[in-house]
């Protein structure tokens, strides 16, 4: 296989966008090329979960290749729920790697704000099983609150630790121009103060309204380039040192033990493997926190802290901007949105930045690893990605 | 008429699946549909469980009960729940009723209640 760098990266707003599915997935592209210098595209990835069902549109690609006016390059659309992001990177890798193609433009998109909040959270409720989860009204923040109720009862979580990483988040979001929320919380407004119950009720016991991400439109763009390609251009090397993926059960409910979230352990362990490096080695991570839990959880499954310990790390401080090791200085799903099939790519965007110390006022000192955890499904299927700054 | 909800049996080593699937986890066999059904039990324990306040179109309900639960025979089934004080190891009797109705249509399903 050969090496395969990220020369540019573009990024729209996470917030509501006017504008049609197809500009929002083009918008950032055309930033990733002036990013890069690079126009002569080859091949284009755009990855998306909802434009047949929320927009109405179908092949998707075939739209943004041409509203790029990059034709004839050849052009796939990516749907892997909200892992298509990340997916599309894979294929974008994977068609460097392979020596196929020498530049490749991966872009994700979504528009789902056109549609009310109750059709959102139907919209990615398909994902849950038809006949064994759907039907009886499962949603995601309902498998999000399952989860979390086990955690607490094992480890000693609590809503405290929720509220800590929404707090975090949302206050590192603030720091983000391109971020949905730019609210700042603390915990007394959200938890102990007695307006809390009114400000953030329950969605999903034990979930609160703080505990979830929003719901956002929005769009971010990598270009995947060879090794020669990279060195041509006048802009800092960040290689993609390690892809992994996995999969676990469609029901959520057939899993061994319900605590676990095997696929992200497993999609971690084989990109840190390909990357020849281990947690400990990671300056910077954007984990897939649509829920305040799954941050925590996806902490341990990474490696980066024993499983149970998360919250504790997060207690002393360890995963804030200024810890140990910083985990989402974007503001996360949580803080920055999660428009579903951009935030792979948007997770990757913000690495890049970092690793290459664009990232102002959120910069992580001397950031030269960064991992990012892009969690499909309820962590049915998962892709990990490694970067490494290289000059 | 009393409706059933069935787990499925893998005709070459015995395993249970809850939903279908093609190929059995455990041997694995390659002759597609060798499973036979057998109907799960309705008793169980509460594995785990939430209230939803923010249901899907299809519900005109304030909140809504979900839960795993392991039943008798050790498969676990996702259901809906309906109990006002759950806690987790409880005993559980389902029943199965309609779980979504939609214009055209209606889906049966697990709907626990205490033992
Ligand atoms: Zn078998």
């Amino acid at each position: 296989m050969r090496d395969v760098y990220v020369a540019g990266i573009g990024i729209t707003s996470f917030t509501r966008l006017e504008y049609p599915l197809a500009e929002i997935a083009a918008f950032p592209a055309m930033l990733a090329m002036k990013d890069s210098g690079l126009t002569d595209i080859e091949q284009v990835y755009v990855a998306n979960m909802g434009a047949a069902r929320v927009n109405h549109q179908t092949a998707l690609a075939s739209a943004v290749v041409d509203s790029l006016s990059l034709t004839p390059a050849g052009a796939a659309s990516i749907e892997n729920g909200p892992a298509s992001g990340s997916a599309a990177i894979k294929e974008g890798f994977l068609a460097v790697a392979s020596g196929m193609h020498d530049i490749v433009l991966v872009t994700g998109a979504e528009r789902m704000r056109e549609v009310n909040n109750l059709e959102a959270t139907d919209f990615i409720a398909t994902l849950t099983h038809p006949l064994a989860e759907y039907i009886y009204g499962v949603t995601l923040p309902s498998h999000a609150a399952m989860f979390t109720r086990l955690y607490m009862e094992k480890y000693g979580v609590t809503e405290r630790h929720l509220a800590m990483v929404a707090v975090k988040n949302q206050n590192n979001a603030m720091l983000n121009e391109f971020a949905h929320l730019h609210q700042p919380i603390t915990i007394e407004g959200i938890l102990d103060s007695p307006e809390a119950m009114t400000n953030n009720p329950y969605v999903a016991e034990p979930l609160r309204f703080f505990d979830a991400c929003p719901v956002s439109d929005g769009g971010a763009a990598v270009i995947l380039v060879s090794e020669k390609v990279a060195k041509s251009i006048d802009r800092p090397l960040v290689r993609i040192a390690g892809v992994g993926q996995a999969t676990d059960t469609h029901a959520v409910h057939e899993r061994e033990n319900p605590t676990d979230l095997l696929a992200v352990r497993r999609a971690a362990e084989l990109s840190f493997g390909m990357a020849g490096l281990t947690p400990s080695d990671v300056d910077v991570a954007e984990l897939h926190d649509a829920f305040t839990i799954l941050e925590i959880a996806e902490s341990e499954e990474v490696g980066f802290f024993a499983k149970g310990e998360g919250h504790i790390a997060l207690e002393k401080g360890e995963t804030a901007l200024d810890g140990r090791l910083p985990i989402n200085p974007s503001g996360g799903l949580k803080g920055k949105g999660h428009p579903v099939g951009a935030t792979g790519v948007g997770q990757a965007h913000e690495i890049v930045h970092q690793l290459r110390g664009e990232a102002g006022a959120r910069q992580v000192a001397d950031a030269r690893v960064g991992f990012t955890c892009n969690f499909g499904g309820f962590g049915n299927n998962v892709i990990c990605l490694t970067f490494v700054r290289e000059n | 008429m009393a409706r059933e909800i069935y787990a499925y049996e893998c005709t070459e080593c015995g395993t249970l699946h809850y939903p279908f699937k093609m190929r059995c986890r455990n041997c694995g066999e390659l002759e597609p549909f060798k499973f036979k059904t057998v109907p799960l039990p309705k008793r169980g324990k509460l594995l785990t469980f939430t209230k939803v306040y923010n249901l899907p179109a299809a519900y005109e309900v304030a909140t809504l009960g979900i839960a795993i639960v392991e039943l008798e025979n050790g498969v676990r089934v996702t259901g809906q729940l309906e109990v006002d004080d759950p806690t987790i190891g409880m005993d559980l009797l389902g029943d199965v009723g309609v779980v979504r109705e939609e214009p055209y249509n209606r889906y049966w399903g697990f709907i626990f209640r205490a033992a």
